[in-house]
This record gives C-alpha cells, structure tokens and sequence, in this order.
C-alpha cells in the first residue's frame, strides 16, 4: 500500500515534469507577450514527426533525434510567430482583440499543422526509440524509466537556467524590461519584436525537448501529441498561475500528481475528470492559481 | 439537388447554432472554448426523450433547450466574473468534464425489443424520431433552417433594441457599463443561459439528423472551431460567423477542391485573413457602413 502510494508519487512526479516542461513553454510566451500560442504544441508534435522521419530514414542515436526534435519545434515555432504573433502589433491585455485574433490565428495553423504531419506520415501510429533501451533502474522496491529520470532532470535544469537567464543576463534584462514597460523598454533602445522571436524561439526550444523525452517515453508518436501538448501545457500553466515561470512548475507537478494518483485509486476516465474538476475549482476560486495559495502575495491577475 | 449537397446544406445550418451560441458569448466579451458541451448535452437530452420516452422532436428540443440553458447559468454562474483566457480554460474545463461524464453514461432500456439508450464511449444510436415519422432529407433541412431563421429574427429584434445595446456595451467595457447602472453579471448571466440554448437546439438537431451521438463528437476541436467560425466571419453582425460557418464547411468541404490539402489551405488563408482584418469579414466598421449606405439609399 504505502509502496504503491510512494510508487505513485514518483511516476506523477516524473509524469509531472513533462508537464512542467510543456507549461515553462507556455509561460514564457504567455508572461512575455500576453497571448495564448494554441500552436505551441503543434509545433512540437512536427518536430517530432521530423525526429520519428529521420530514425525511419537513418535510424539516428537519441543525441541527434533529440536535436532534430528542438530544432524542427523551433522552425515550427518561429513560422506560428511570424504568421500569427508578429503582425498583430505590439503587447497587449490578455483579452484585448489583437491579442484574441493571435490565438485564433494559432488555431488556424493548429490544423495546418497536424494536417502537414499526417500527410508527411501518414500512418496512425510511428514507433519511437527509446532514450535507453533496458529494464528500468530499480531503487529498493520502486523503478523509474530513465525517460522520466531525464524529464525531471531536465525540469529542474530548465527552471534553473530560465531563471539565471532572465535575472542575470542582457536578454533576461530586456525581457523584464519589455514585461514591466513595454513602451519604456522601446524608448531605451530594446528591439522590441527581435526580443519576442527570441523568447518564442526559447519556448519552442523547451517545447522540443519536452516533446523529445515525451515520444521517448511513450515510445510512439502519433497526431494526438500536438493536441496533448497544447492542453497540458495550458492547465498545468493555469493551475501554477498564469505567467509565472515558479507557477508553471509547480502546475505540472500538480497536474502530475493528481493525474497518477488519480488513475491509480479510480481508473483513466476518472482521472481526466478529476483534473478537469481540479482546473475548474481552481479557477472558479483562485484564478490566480495555486502558486497565490502557497505565497499569499497579492496578485494583479483576475 | 442531390442528397450529399442536401447532407452538407443541413450540416452548415446545424453547425451555425453552435456558432451562433459561441458569438453570443463574444459579443458579450467572453471567450468560451465550452460550448460544445451545451450541443451535446441538447442531443443526449432531445434523443434521450424521443428514442426512450416516445416523445415528440418538438417537445424533446424544448427539454434539451431547457437543460442547454440550465447547464449554461450553472457554469456561468462560477465563471462569468473571470475574463480572457480564464474563462475560456474554465469553459473548457467544464466541456472536457461533461464530455467524459457522457462517457460515463450508461442507461438504457428495451424499447419495442431493442436496447435504446446512450452506452458510455459506445455512443447512443438508433435516435430515428425523424425517419420513423417520413421526413425527408430535403423536408429536415427546411426544418433546420426554418428554425435557424427563427433564431437569427430573435438575434437581430435582440440587436436593434436596448438589450442588444446593452450586451454590447457589456462586452465592450464591463466598468463602464456598470457605473451605468447596468447589472454586468446578470445581463452575462442572461447571454450565457441564452447562448446555451441555441447551442442545445442545434445538438438536439444534430442528433436527430445522425441518429447516432457518441462523447467523441463533442470534443474541444468542435468548440474552438465554433468559436473560431464567428472570428473569421466577423463580430458586427449575427451573418458573421454563419459567413465562417459557410465557409469552412460549405466552401472548403463540400467542393474538395483542396482534396487532402483543406487544412493546409484553410489554415493559412485564416491566419493571413486575420492579419488583414483581425475582426473578421464581417466587423463592426463594414457593418455599419453597409447599414449607413442602405438608410442613405433608402432616404434617397
């Protein structure tokens, strides 16, 4: 019993740092431009239908696979920027109908998207390899794949490195700059537009690698990622706190947690719902989300 | 005509309630991603009480549209008072749980020596109110828009009145509307439950055109395109998104042009639209210039 409930606390953890990754994505086009990208997981599904194309052509180690998924999610990225983000004008209140017209505009090349990835591959359902093809590491009574060993080292990393990067580098610098002020910021010289290719290049680049250890844990790839994708990352996003980077991780951890303690006590159907009616409690309570119950600061989000 | 034109005339019309239902909700200010919750709980409901109790289509669709609007004010109740992306993941969070309760949903009984009723994933067929009673495929689809008529006269009395004013202003500037003296949660309150029976109306619709439902049909795919189809055809009149209906599934899927490519093709011709115009065909700068040229013409 109490191995079963440690065992699932583990795999929701590691469950969870997958979604950390995909919210951490998510966040950090949502806190820097104010807009939703429904595309953002797309993108990462095309990106690895690009890795799942080349292990069919060259049968490709994990290092470039992982690359190839990156590198496919970013060029994805940056073409959803350029079509949908770039043209609809400057940073605007969540809300707002340039901001609206983004995410529709996203939705669109949602479908555009799968559609490519389908006639690209057409079959329903692509093996993928594994990061590391053996029994998984055994700890006592527990295991744990290395896939999710990777996913939660890379979580914390990725957090990590977020933060250094925004606190302690010019990028970073201009990033808060454009957050605080964005009109400021443009009056001091930052290159506004250039700042948000860069930080949607970043998010894609999160985004790829998520999708890399996720195809590698499943094991498969199908047109269903860019959905799964897009509406994790959002509700692990939502439940940490809209546009907080902390907040993000702590959602996908949440998610994570309720997800397989959930599945574990009543079944798959049940833990969908669950966390639906999680998202929705939430919202309806504390839309600032769970990270305004752990600090208690006054928030500005409503 | 013929009987796949007939089939995709009575989709457009069935979709654009639940187009409709998605505008009503935006002119109002609100996004919501949910409203295919309300479509499909007006098919269980309509199927459930002519498939199993033997009633009338008519009176089925008026408990469907009871239960669409009820089911609107009890999630809106909670919701309303978020905006933005708030309450389109709050709406979505609700439809994704009503679609897995469907899912859940096992109840079934022998009617004339044959187990009716929704069976969980398995889906509720045999909802057949419409064949048994020799409708037509050409007498269903005047059906279907006779009632869409009846509803789009109800949306544009609704428009030139001080109610359609003031869901306008509603949606435009909550804060202003309320320092007016406008009672901002229960005129969104009233567009929610409104907007919820439209939406139920066209499931109960839809359910008896298929005369098969299953959870699948009302995923989020169907509530953020119902959504979209009111962004791409415009926000300044209720012909907006009828326009997004007729033309993704009227232009795009009935004529196959684009045979294989229809997303590709679709998908980007949207995004550059809304570059173009980020309010739609059909907004509100076109609409009142179209109206001021009529009343010119007609002074004239």
């Amino acid at each position: 019993m109490l191995v079963d409930l440690i065992q699932n606390t583990l795999d929701g953890l590691a469950l969870g740092s997958a979604y950390a990754l995909l919210a951490l994505g998510f966040t950090l086009i949502f806190g820097v431009l104010r807009r939703a990208n429904l595309a953002y997981g797309p993108a990462i599904m095309l990106g690895a239908y690009a890795a799942t194309w080349v292990h069919l052509q060259f049968h490709a180690g994990f290092l470039a696979l992982a690359a190839v998924t990156i590198v496919g999610a970013m060029l994805a990225g940056a073409y959803v920027e350029r079509l949908c983000f770039a043209p609809h004008g400057r940073r605007a209140r969540s809300g707002d109908a340039a901001a609206i017209a983004s995410m529709v505009g996203s939705f669109a090349l949602w479908m555009q998207l799968e559609e490519i990835a389908t006639l690209w591959l057409p079959k329903h359902l692509y093996a993928f390899p594994p990061l590391y093809d053996g029994p998984p590491l055994a700890l006592g009574p527990f295991t744990l794949r290395l896939e999710y060993v990777a996913m939660l080292a890379c979580a914390v990393l990725a957090c990590f490195g977020l933060h250094r990067l925004l606190a302690r580098t010019r990028f970073g610098l201009a990033v808060r700059a454009i957050v605080d002020q964005t009109d400021g910021a443009r009056l001091a010289g930052i290159n506004v537009p250039r700042v948000f290719f860069l930080v949607f290049a970043l998010a894609s680049a999160l985004g790829g690698l998520a999708g890399y250890l996720i195809a590698a844990a499943h094991e498969q790839v199908t047109p269903m990622l860019g959905m799964w994708s897009t509406l994790k990352g959002m509700i692990a996003m939502m439940l940490g706190g809209l546009g907080s980077l902390p907040g993000a991780v702590v959602g996908g951890v949440a998610l994570g947690l309720i997800e397989s303690h959930s599945q574990w006590l009543l079944g798959p159907q049940y833990r969908d719902l669950i966390a639906y009616f999680v998202l929705f409690a939430l919202l309806a309570a504390r839309p600032a989300g769970l990270r305004s119950i752990l600090t208690r600061k006054p928030t500005l989000a409503a | 005509m013929d009987e796949y034109a007939l089939g995709v005339l009575i989709n457009m019309g069935l979709f654009s309630f639940l187009a409709l239902s998605a505008y009503l909700l935006l002119i109002a200010g609100e996004l919501s991603f949910g409203q295919q919750a309300f479509f499909g709980v007006g098919a269980y409901a309509a199927g459930i009480g002519t498939a199993m109790w033997g009633w009338p289509l008519p009176l089925a669709a008026l408990l469907a549209m009871a239960l669409g609007a009820a089911g609107a004010w009890l999630v809106g109740l909670p919701t309303l008072r978020l905006r933005g992306l708030y309450f389109a993941m709050a709406t979505l969070a609700a439809a994704e749980m009503c679609r897995i309760l469907f899912e859940l949903f096992h109840w079934q009984q022998e009617v004339d020596g044959e187990r009716v009723g929704p069976d969980g994933t398995q889906g509720f067929r045999g909802i057949r109110w419409v064949l048994e009673h020799g409708i037509e495929q050409a007498g269903y689809a005047a059906i279907v828009f006779a009632l869409l008529a009846l509803v789009l006269a109800a949306f544009f009395l609704a428009e030139r009145s001080r109610l359609g004013a003031t869901v306008r202003m509603v949606g435009e500037d909550p804060e202003l509307a309320a320092v007016l003296g406008v009672n901002v949660a229960r005129v969104k309150l009233g567009v929610a439950a409104a907007a919820g029976a439209v939406a139920a109306l066209g499931g109960a619709l839809y359910a008896h055109h298929n005369t098969y439902i299953e959870p699948r049909n009302f995923d989020i795919m169907l509530g953020v395109h119902s959504l979209a189809y009111g962004l791409i055809g415009g926000l300044g009149t209720a012909f907006g998104p009828l326009l997004g209906v007729a033309l993704d599934i009227g232009l795009l899927e009935s004529t196959r042009v684009f045979q294989g490519y229809r997303m590709v093709v679709f998908g980007g011709l949207v995004a550059v639209l809304l570059i173009v115009r980020p309010r739609g065909l059909l907004d509100e700068t076109v609409v009142n210039s179209i109206a001021k040229r009529w009343r010119e013409r007609a002074a004239a």
